[in-house]
C-alpha cells in the first residue's frame, strides 16, 4: 500500500538533504576528519548488517566480525592476483554471503545462546585458520597496493552503506519478506507451523547479513593497505557491532545508525582529546549495561519518531520463563 | 613412551585447570540459566585481588583463598539482583539480554582493570610455585597439581551439596521450576543470590591458582572465558559430571595436539571441536545439558 | 511506482556524482609549506607511537627516547643549521596500537599540524599502516623501534629505521652459543608466538641455527595465549642444549615458569625481546638470571656523541630524567633525532620544510652516516634492508645479576658468557 502522506514527504526531504550533505562533505572538511567520517560510515554499515540478523530475525551472533575479516582477506588476495579493486570487493561480498549460507545451514539450527556461542567459536576458528594458512601471510598480514585518494574511499563506503541501509529498510520494513523474518523472531515454531520455509528464510537473511560486511571489509583493506588477523579478524569488531546496535536500538533502521555514530565518534573524540583507549572500554561497558537495564529498546526509543517500528504495531508479548525452557 | 605419559599427565592437569574455572560457571548456569560472559573477568578480578593482598602483606597467596572466597561471595550476593533485573526486565529473549549484559560487564571490568592497573604483566608466586615432584619418571608441577586437587574437591563438594543436603534440594527445585518451588515455600530469589555468590567465590579462588600458574594482567580474562565456555558447552550446560569429563577431554586434546601435531593448531582444533560439538551434540557429550 | 522511481533516480544520480567526484580527490596539503604558515623559526616534529592500547608500554619507551632528545637539543639552543640554531617542538599523536588509528593520526599530523618530519611507532604493524600515507605526502619518518624485516622489504621511500631488523640481529646470540662458549651448543629447540615480530624472531633463530649446523629438534609457532607446559614438557624430553623463544615479556615469563615447574633447565635459554624489561626481571626474580638475548646496544658501550658527549653521559641523563636505565629501544629513539639534526645541517634546510627540502632530506638520510652514542647509524639504500640501519653490530647479551651484559661476539664482550647456566636449585 503506497500512499505518499505528509510524513513520507518529510522523510524524503530529510533524506534528500542528507544525501546532498553526504555528497559534498569531502570538500568541506579536512582529510583527517574525512577519514573519521569514512570510519563512521563503515561502522554504520557493519552495525546495520548485524542488525538484519539479530534485530529483525532475533539470531544474535557474536562472531559477525569474521565476515568483515574474510572480506578483507578475499579482497587482498584477489587484488594480489591482479583483479581490479571493485571487482575484488564484489567477489569478497559474494564469497562471504556464500560462506555464510554454507555455515548457516547447520548453525542456524541452534537456538538463542547456543547460536551466539557457536558463531563466536567459528569466528575464532576462522581467525586461527587465517593465522596458519600459507597464502594469507599468517601473522605477518597482507599488504595491498596503496591508493591514497581519501575521497574515493569515502564515496565507496557511502555507496555501500546506502545500499545496506536501503536494502535493509526495504526488505524489513516494506516487503513481505520482513514480516516473515520478524515472525521467525517472535515465535519460530509457530512460523514454521504456519507454513513459512523457515530454513530458507534464515539462511537468506544470514547470507544477506554477511554480504555487506564482506564488501566493507574489502574497502577497509584497500583503504588501510595493510591487514592482519588482529586488525580485521579480532573479536573486538564483532563486539562493536553488537554494542552499537544494542545501544542504538535492535530491530530498527535508525538504531544501528545512531549507535554507530555515537560509539565511534565517542571513541574517536576520546582518542583525539584524551588519547586513552582503556577508558573507552569502561564507558562502553557501562553504556551496554545501562542501556540493557534501563533502556532496553536502545537510544532510538528516546526519539519517538525514529523508534517507531511499523504500522500496524506488533505488540511484544511478555514471555514467561516457561517458554524459555521449552526452547 | 615416557613422552606419552608425560603428555597424558600434562593433559589431565590442564584439564584440572579447565575444570577449576568451569565448576562454578556450570553451577551458575544450571541453576540460574544465565551464561556469564564475564566469567573470565571474575577470574581476573580474583587474581588481582590476591595480587594486591600479597603485594601489601607479603603473605602467600594461597593462604588468602578463604578470604577471597568470602569477599567475592559477598560481592556476588549483592550483584546478583542486578542481573536478575535484566532477566525479568525483558519481554523476550531474556537470556540473550543477560548474555549481552554480562558481556557489557566483561568489557567494563577489563577496561577498569586496564585503566586502574595498567598493562604491565604481573606474577603471583606461592610456596608451590616452581616446585614439582616426580612419580615414575614423570614430573608433576606442584602448582598445577594443587589446582587440579582444588578443582576436584570443589566439584565433589558441590555434588555433595546439591544431592545430599536440604539446601541443595531447594536449589535443584528452584532450578527446575521456579514458580512451583516458590509455591513450596522456597525463596527462589534468595537461592539465586546464594548460588551466584558461590559461583563468584569459586571463580575468584580459581583466579588465585591461575594467576600463579600463568600471569596476572587485565587481559587475562578472555582466555579463561574461553576455557569455561569450552568445558561447559562440551559437557552440557549445567551438568557437573559433563564438565569434569569435558574438562579432561579438552585438556588431553590441548596437550596431545601441542606435542604431536604442532602448537599452532591447538586453538584451531579446540574451536573447531567446540563448534562441532555444538552442532552435533548441543546438549553436551553426555547429553545431560540443558 | 512513484516512490520507487524516485529512489532509483536518486541512487543513479548519487552513483554518477560519486564516480565523478571521486576522481577529483587527492592530497589536501598545500604542496609547499610556504603559504600555509608564516615563517617559523622552529622545527615541528611529529611523534607517532602507541600511547595507549596493548603496546602502551613500548610506545612510552620510544617516547621517552624522542623526548629526551628534544629536551637536550633545545637546552643546547636547538639544531645547528649554518650559523643559526632552531629549536624543535614536538607534536604527539597516539596510534593506540592499531594501524588504522595510526594512519588517521599521521594524516592529521601531516595535513593539519603540518609537521616537518616524523618520529616513528613502536610496533611494526603501526609502521606498516602509517608508511603508505607518508609516501603519499612525502614526509620522512624514522622509527626508533619496529624490528620486523617486512617493513624494509616493502621499500618505502620515506620510512627509515634506526634499529636493525630482527633477522639481522637474531644471528648473534645463536652464533655465540655455538662458537664462543665451552662445549658449544649442538641442539636447539625454537618456539615463537604467532605474531609478526615474534615469528620473525623465531625464524631468524632457526635460520641461523641451521646455517651453523645446529640440530633444530623442535620448531613451533604457537598462538597467543597458549599454555606452554605441554610444549615445554615435550621439549624437556628432547633435551636440547638451548631453548630459544621469540615473543614478548608475557611469553618469556610463562615459558620460564613452565620450565621451572617441570624441573627443566636447558644449558641456556635464549629469549628476544623483553628480557631486559623491569617486568621480566621483577616478576621472575632469580629465575630470570642467565637468560641470553640479542641486542644492538647496552649501556656498557663506549661511543662518543655530538649531543651528549658519550654513551655514559647519555645513560646518566636518561636515568636522571626518567628514573630507570634505558634499554636499546629507548636509546635508539633518542639517537634518531641526531640523525635528523645531522642531515638537516648538511642540506642547510630551515623550517618550515618545503616539499623540495623534504626530498633533499630523504636523500641526505640515505647517504649520511652518523656516529652517535648508540653506535653508527647508516641506512642502506638497496636490498632487503632498504632504509634500515645496517651500521650496528648485533650483540649477544646475558642477564647477570639483574643487569644485561654483553657476552658476545668475542671481540666486544664485556663479560664472559656463563654456559651452561646453573640449574634451578643452585640459585
Amino acid at each position: 500500500m503506497e500512499y505518499v502522506d505528509n510524513t513520507q514527504k518529510r522523510n524524503l526531504i530529510w533524506i534528500a538533504l542528507l544525501v546532498i550533505v553526504a555528497t559534498v562533505i569531502p570538500f568541506a572538511i579536512s582529510s583527517f576528519w574525512l577519514r573519521i567520517v569514512t570510519g563512521v560510515l563503515m561502522w554504520i554499515g557493519l552495525a546495520q548488517s548485524w542488525n538484519i540478523l539479530a534485530g529483525y530475525m532475533g539470531y544474535v551472533s557474536f562472531g559477525h566480525g569474521a565476515f568483515f575479516g574474510l572480506g578483507a582477506y578475499v579482497t587482498a588476495i584477489a587484488m594480489s592476483l591482479g583483479v581490479p579493486f571493485i571487482i575484488s570487493a564484489l567477489i569478497a561480498g559474494a564469497f562471504t554471503a556464500a560462506f555464510a549460507a554454507v555455515i548457516g545451514y547447520p548453525t542456524l539450527r541452534l537456538q538463542g545462546a547456543y547460536f551466539a556461542i557457536a558463531t563466536w567459536a567459528f569466528a575464532e576458528a576462522i581467525r586461527q585458520i587465517v593465522l596458519v594458512l600459507p597464502f594469507t601471510g599468517g601473522a605477518y598480514g597482507m599488504r595491498l597496493p596503496a591508493m591514497l585518494n581519501e575521497n574515493f574511499f569515502y564515496y565507496m563506503m557511502l555507496l555501500t552503506i546506502i545500499g545496506t541501509v536501503a536494502i535493509a529498510y526495504y526488505l524489513m520494513h516494506k516487503a513481505k519478506f520482513g514480516l516473515k523474518v520478524k515472525a521467525i523472531r517472535e515465535e519460530e515454531t509457530a512460523a514454521n507451523v504456519l507454513g513459512l520455509d523457515v530454513t530458507r528464510i534464515k539462511i537468506s537473511v544470514f547470507a544477506l547479513s554477511a554480504f555487506f560486511p564482506g564488501i566493507l571489509g574489502g574497502i577497509y583493506a584497500y583503504w588501510i593497505t595493510y591487514i592482519h588477523p588482529d586488525s580485521v579478524l579480532a573479536p573486538v569488531i564483532a563486539d562493536q557491532m553488537v554494542v552499537m546496535t544494542m545501544l542504538g536500538g535492535l530491530g530498527t533502521i535508525a538504531g544501528p545508525i545512531i549507535g554507530a555514530v555515537v560509539l565511534f565518534m565517542g571513541n574517536r573524540l576520546l582518542w583525539v582529546f584524551w588519547g586513552d583507549t582503556s577508558f573507552y572500554l569502561v564507558l562502553v561497558g557501562l553504556a551496554v549495561a545501562l542501556v540493557i537495564l534501563f533502556l532496553p529498546s536502545g537510544l532510538v526509543s528516546l526519539v519517538p519518531r525514529l523508534g517507531k517500528k511499523d504500522k500496524p504495531k506488533v505488540d511484544d508479548q511478555p514471555n514467561s520463563s516457561v517458554t524459555e525452557h521449552t526452547k | 613412551m615416557d613422552l606419552f605419559f608425560q603428555t597424558l599427565v600434562n593433559g589431565l592437569l590442564v584439564g584440572g585447570i579447565y575444570i577449576a574455572v568451569a565448576a562454578g560457571f556450570t553451577l551458575c548456569f544450571g541453576v540460574l540459566h544465565v551464561i556469564d560472559f564475564a566469567v573470565g573477568e571474575w577470574v581476573m578480578l580474583g587474581a588481582f585481588a590476591v595480587f594486591w593482598l600479597n603485594f601489601f602483606t607479603g603473605v602467600d597467596p594461597l593462604i588468602f583463598l578463604p578470604l577471597i572466597m568470602v569477599l567475592f561471595m559477598v560481592v556476588g550476593y549483592y550483584f546478583q539482583p542486578l542481573l536478575q533485573r535484566v532477566i525479568t526486565n525483558q519481554q523476550s529473549n531474556a537470556l540473550l539480554m543477560a548474555l549481552a549484559f554480562t558481556f557489557g560487564m566483561s568489557i567494563l571490568f577489563r577496561g577498569s582493570a586496564l585503566t586502574l592497573f595498567g598493562f604491565n604483566q604481573r606474577s603471583l608466586t606461592t610456596f608451590l610455585s616452581g616446585k614439582n615432584f616426580e612419580i615414575l619418571g614423570i614430573s608433576i608441577p606442584a602448582l598445577r597439581f594443587g589446582a587440579t586437587v582444588f578443582a576436584v574437591l570443589v566439584t565433589l563438594l558441590f555434588m555433595f551439596l546439591l544431592y545430599k543436603t536440604k539446601l541443595g534440594l531447594a536449589v535443584r527445585a528452584a532450578a527446575e521450576r521456579q514458580d512451583v518451588a516458590g509455591l513450596m515455600g522456597i525463596d527462589s530469589s534468595n537461592i539465586a543470590r546464594i548460588v551466584y555468590a558461590i559461583y563468584l567465590g569459586l571463580t575468584a579462588m580459581s583466579g588465585t591458582f591461575l594467576g600463579s600458574i600463568f600471569s596476572v594482567h587485565p587481559d587475562m580474562g578472555l582466555r579463561y572465558t574461553l576455557f569455561a565456555f569450552f568445558v561447559v558447552v562440551a559437557g552440557g550446560l549445567g551438568s557437573i559430571q559433563g564438565a569434569i569429563l569435558a574438562g579432561i577431554m579438552l585438556g588431553l586434546i590441548n596437550s596431545f595436539v601441542a606435542v604431536y601435531v604442532g602448537g599452532q593448531y591447538i586453538f584451531l582444533i579446540l574451536f573447531t571441536v567446540l563448534y562441532l560439538i555444538l552442532l552435533v551434540a548441543p546438549k553436551g557429550i553426555l547429553g545431560k545439558g540443558w | 511506482m512513484k516512490s520507487k522511481t524516485k529512489w532509483t533516480i536518486m541512487v543513479l544520480v548519487l552513483l554518477s556524482l560519486s564516480l565523478l567526484l571521486s576522481g577529483c580527490g587527492g592530497p589536501k596539503q598545500s604542496d609547499d609549506g610556504e603559504n600555509a604558515e608564516a615563517e617559523r623559526d622552529y622545527f615541528k616534529v611529529g611523534v607517532i607511537t602507541s600511547l595507549s592500547g596493548a603496546s602502551v608500554y613500548g610506545g612510552n619507551v620510544t617516547r621517552r627516547g624522542y623526548d629526551l632528545w628534544a629536551e637536550t637539543v633545545n637546552a643546547q639552543g636547538g639544531i645547528e643549521i649554518g650559523d643559526k640554531q632552531y629549536k624543535v617542538e614536538m607534536v604527539y599523536a597516539d596510534a593506540a596500537s592499531d594501524p588504522a588509528t595510526g594512519a588517521d593520526a599521521v594524516e592529521r599530523m601531516v595535513t593539519t599540524d603540518e609537521v616537518d618530519f616524523l618520529f616513528g611507532p613502536y610496533t611494526s604493524g603501526v609502521t606498516l599502516g602509517v608508511a603508505p600515507i607518508l609516501e603519499k605526502y612525502k614526509v620522512p619518518m624514522i622509527t626508533g623501534s619496529a624490528e620486523s624485516p617486512l617493513i624494509w622489504k616493502q621499500k618505502f621511500k620515506y620510512t627509515f629505521g634506526s634499529i636493525p631488523a630482527v633477522d639481522l640481529t637474531g644471528s648473534a646470540p645463536v652464533s655465540t652459543l655455538v662458537n664462543e662458549v665451552e662445549g658449544g651448543a649442538k641442539t636447539i629447540a625454537v618456539i615463537g608466538v604467532n605474531d609478526a615480530f615474534s615469528k620473525a624472531t623465531a625464524e631468524a633463530f632457526k635460520a641461523t641455527a641451521e646455517q651453523l649446523g645446529l640440530e633444530v629438534v623442535k620448531y613451533d609457532i604457537v598462538p597467543e595465549g597458549t599454555d606452554f607446559t605441554p610444549l615445554v614438557g615435550a621439549i624437556k624430553e628432547l633435551n636440547p642444549d638451548v631453548l630459544a623463544v621469540g615473543g614478548h615479556e608475557q611469553t618469556h615469563m610463562e615459558v620460564i615458569k613452565a620450565a621451572k615447574s617441570l624441573g627443566f633447565m636447558p644449558k641456556a635459554f635464549l629469549m628476544h625481546y623483553g628480557i631486559t624489561t623491569p617486568d621480566f626481571i621483577n616478576n621472575l626474580g632469580t629465575a630470570s638470571e642467565y637468560v641470553f638475548g640479542g641486542a644492538v646496544w647496552t649501556s656498557d658501550l663506549n661511543y662518543t656523541d655530538k649531543l651528549w658527549g658519550s654513551t655514559k653521559e647519555y645513560v646518566e641523563a636518561a636515568e636522571a630524567r626518567w628514573g630507570n636505565m634505558p634499554d636499546y629501544t629507548e636509546a635508539a629513539s633518542a639517537a634518531t633525532g641526531e640523525v635528523y639534526a645531522a642531515a638537516l645541517a648538511e642540506i642547510g634546510a630551515t623550517p618550515p620544510l618545503s616539499e623540495e627540502e623534504r626530498e633533499q632530506l630523504v636523500d641526505a638520510l640515505e647517504n649520511i652516516k652518523v656516529d652517535t652514542f648508540y653506535g653508527p647509524i647508516d641506512f642502506a639504500n638497496e636490498g632487503d634492508w632498504y632504509h634500515n640501519n645496517v651500521g650496528l653490530q648485533p650483540l649477544t647479551i646475558q642477564l647477570q645479576n639483574g643487569e644485561q651484559k654483553i657476552v658476545g661476539p668475542a671481540g666486544v664482550k664485556v663479560a664472559d658468557p656463563i654456559y651452561p647456566v646453573p640449574g634451578w636449585e643452585e640459585r
